[in-house]
Order: structure tokens, then sequence, then C-alpha cells
């Protein structure tokens, strides 16, 4: 699976690894609801870590689609609230 | 994956809308490599803006540090004339001046990690760019068979995504030097107007804790100072 790491390029993640970034983004998911930014802060930086040590950077003259596309590494709470709760706001015609 | 399959769709929509504007796909590579140069340009201009935001917050340094000069050497003609008290409040003004270029220089060291990742950006931009016009060239003149056309898909895909996700990397570059360069006009007011002997809130702790912490350091170093210039000029 592609991930990319918003603001910082595409990683290429399989097997067990994936398993335990679906955990990861679960505790974070829940931080996001309970409106626990040092939970989230945590979280995430688990999940970028999950990314970078257990997947294999792609090269930057590769052409891929991301399967999924993790928030930059230094979002915020209230960023990462206002990003996800404000979908579709951006994309009328 | 709820949270990341969104975000997932919200890149996904922007493409689609950057690809359904055009329909030649000739015209569509061409569409995506001018995106992809202007983009180019935008990141070396936001480059140069953070470094010239840096190098003003240096200068501001530089500034301050003078004025700390000439506090001291106040603070010393002050107790030569036996004015003790004089002596003090310039130490105090230049304790708080020290905690107010201290503030400035944590800004300037974030600034420059703005550029390092600008310039990251950059790099990686570039090589995607010279990969989608080799590409481009290729698909062009293979452009009659229909199989080409699903590989003009594939690449205009990556491409429009590393657009989204470069062109958000500036974007917070961006505002994170607006704050700042705010802020250094802010500082630069003071210096101009000489008022910086009054409190004032930029580079100061912002927590009461820290604010007495503050206080209390700047304290010590008033009377640290004091003691070292009344040596100097042999009240010791």
């Amino acid at each position: 699976m592609i991930i990319r790491i918003a603001t910082e390029g595409q990683y290429e993640l399989t097997g067990q690894a994936l398993a335990e970034l679906d955990a990861a983004d679960n505790a974070m998911l829940d931080a996001i609801q309970h409106a626990d930014a040092q939970a989230f802060a945590r979280h995430l930086a688990n999940v970028l870590d999950i990314v970078r040590s257990r997947g294999r950077r792609l090269d930057d003259r590769e052409l891929k689609e991301s399967d999924l596309v993790l928030p930059p590494p230094d979002i915020t709470l209230e960023e990462a609230r206002d990003l996800f709760a404000g979908y579709p706001r951006d994309l009328a015609p | 994956m709820g949270v990341f399959s969104r975000m997932t769709t919200i890149l996904k929509a922007k493409m689609n809308k950057l690809a359904e504007r055009l329909e030649d796909p000739r015209e569509t590579l061409e569409y995506s490599y001018q995106r992809q140069l202007e983009l180019m340009q935008k990141v070396r201009r936001n480059l140069a803006e953070v470094v010239t935001s840096k190098k003003r917050l240096e200068l501001q340094v530089v500034q301050l540090k003078q004025t700390l000069s000439r506090l001291e050497e106040q603070a010393k003609q002050a107790l030569k004339a036996g004015r003790e008290d004089l002596a003090v409040a310039a130490l105090n003004r230049k304790a708080e001046i020290q905690q107010q270029i201290e503030g400035i220089e944590a800004q300037a060291r974030g600034l420059e990690e703005e550029q390092k990742k600008l310039e990251v950006a950059e790099s990686r931009l570039r090589a995607k760019v010279e990969a989608f016009r080799a590409h481009k060239e290729v698909v062009k003149a293979q452009y009659s068979a229909a199989e080409a056309q699903v590989r003009i898909g594939e690449a205009a895909t990556g491409l429009s995504e590393e657009l989204a996700d470069v062109g958000m990397a500036i974007e917070r570059a961006q505002q994170k030097t607006e704050n700042m360069k705010a802020r250094a006009a802010a500082i630069d007011e003071l210096v101009a107007s000489g008022v910086l002997e009054d409190r004032v809130n930029f580079g100061a702790p912002s927590s009461p804790v820290e604010q007495e912490l503050a206080k209390l350091k700047a304290s010590e170093q008033v009377k640290a100072d004091l003691a070292r210039l009344k040596q100097e000029v042999g009240q010791a």
C-alpha cells in the first residue's frame, strides 16, 4: 500500500505494519473525537513512526497515486478537526 | 481508516477537478507540466522570502545586542557617578532585552527549519517534474495508441497528488513565515521608537509560571551584572 505523509513524501507499507497502522489510526481517531490534544499528538507521532520506520521510502522520481494520505507531522488537533469536519467544503464547483 | 480515507478523498476530488478541465490528453499533459513549473517558481519565491525574514531577525538580534552594550556602559557610568539606582534601572532593561533576544533567536531557528523543509519540498518537486517531463514526451509520441491514454491518467494523477502535497507544504511554511514577519515588524517598530524599555510580549514567556521564572532569571542576572560592574569600577 502506498502511503503519503503530507508535506513529506511517499512510503510503501505491507503486511503486519498495515495492521499496526490501522490500530494506531483508530487510537488517533478516538483522540480527535475526545478533543484530547496530547493524546492526538502522541498517536499521530506513533502513526508517522510506523510509516517511516516500517515502510520503504519511494523515490522522488516515481509517479504513483497514494492509497492513503496522512496529515502533515506538525498538524494541530484543531487543524485536524477542521480538515476532516470541513469536508468537502473547498470542493464545490 | 476513517480519517485517512477521507483525506485521500479530498485530494482525489481536487485531482479530478484538475483533470476534468481538459479533455485532450496532450493538453492535459502540457497543462499539468505548466502547473508544475509555476509551483516550482512559487516554492523558490517562498524560499527566498523565508531566507529574507530569517536575515531580518538576525539583523534585529545584532541591533539589540548593540543596545545591550550601550546599557552596560550606561550602568557602569551610573555606578562611577554613585547612582546605583540608575545602574539597576539600566541593568533591568538589559535583562529584558536579553530575553527578547532569546525569543528572536528561537524564531530565527524556526525559520531555519522552515527553510530546510522548503528546500526538501523543492528538491522533491524538481525530481517529479523531471520524471513527468520525460514521461510526457513519450506519451505524446505514442498518443495514437489507446494504451497511452491510460498511462497519461496514471502519470497525471500521481503528479496532481504531488502538486497538492507540495502546495500544502508551501502554504504551511508561508503561514509560519507571515506570523514571524508580523512579529519582526513589531520589534522593528519598538527599536525605531525607542520604547523597548516598556514591557512587550514579544518573545516573552506566556504562562504566569513562566513569567515569574523569567522575572526571577532577569533579577538574578541584574544582581550578577551589578556585582560584576561594581568590581570593574572598583566599588566591590
